[in-house]
């Protein structure tokens, strides 16, 4: 696990400050269709390599950020807030 | 539920006694660990695309001490206790720009000072607080162990610690066994 996250507002960080939510994915269409929501929803591809999260800053700052860390070397690569990195 | 009734606090009344009056001042080699007096703490709240303070000016000539919590907001903080007539002045002069919640009562500061006062909180908290990292006048939300909490550095070996009410008893104690190493014999 990616131990420090280096938050854009509080720098560096022990991921312990943070809760993690889920992937960081486009939002569908209002009027997509169930099956392409049940996709978005609950089916996820676990990916080796590059990863986008978002995760909350509950012990700081708590704003969501959107983490893109690599779930193999667990190297963060960047994090911004969430406002301003809408997939 | 007429008892129930009966015993209800009204919401203006202070509380009866401070969190920390049990607890004495901790004194050790080289740190010292105090319950701040219970004066004001206001939380003053913005959009958090606004980072910076265009009102500090304001927050300084009522006295009080502003310190940044997260992106829009801000603590304002004072060791006296500010009157129902100040706060209202001070929250409409301040209306523009940012809103004003009265924590005074929500939360505690606990001080922490002597040279050996960054070591002791360096133990529960992953906070770089070297001083070229974390300089005089810089604050901080953080966790201190499990406990979240707001650190300020308010001079080379002074921190401030501001925290929820009902953890403050909790923190004071972590503290107190974090300095346990520098405990006069």
């Amino acid at each position: 696990m990616a131990s420090l996250i280096t938050c854009p507002h509080c720098g560096a960080r022990p991921k312990e400050e943070f809760t993690v939510k889920s992937a960081a994915l486009p939002r569908p269409s209002a009027d997509a269709g169930e099956a392409v929501w049940f996709d978005h929803v609950y089916l996820r591809d676990n990916p080796r390599g590059a990863y986008e999260e978002y995760w909350h800053h509950t012990s700081g700052c708590r704003r969501w950020l959107v983490v893109s860390r690599n779930t193999a070397t667990h190297e963060v690569a960047d994090a911004r807030d969430a406002s301003e990195a809408r997939p | 539920m007429a008892e129930m009734t009966t015993n209800r606090i009204p919401l203006t009344a202070p509380p009866t006694q401070a969190a920390l009056a049990d607890r004495a001042p901790v004194v050790r080699e080289g740190v010292t660990l105090e319950a701040l007096p219970e004066g004001t703490i206001l939380h003053l709240l913005a959009r958090p695309t606004q980072v910076a303070a265009p009102f500090a000016d304001k927050v300084a000539a009522a006295g009080l001490d502003l310190r940044v919590v997260a992106p829009g907001q801000w603590f304002a903080t004072a060791p006296t206790v500010m009157s129902g007539a100040d706060l209202v002045v001070l929250s409409q002069a301040l209306k523009p720009e940012v809103d004003v919640v009265d924590q005074s009562h929500g939360r505690v500061g606990i001080v922490l000072h002597g040279p050996l006062a960054a070591r002791v909180l360096a133990k529960g908290t992953a906070v770089d607080l070297d001083p070229s990292a974390f300089p005089v006048g810089r604050s901080a939300t953080t966790l201190v162990g499990h406990i979240a909490a707001h650190l300020t550095r308010v001079n080379a070996e002074r921190f401030e610690i501001v925290v929820q009410r009902g953890f403050a008893g909790s923190l004071f104690d972590d503290l107190s066994q974090m300095s346990l190493e520098f405990a006069r014999l």
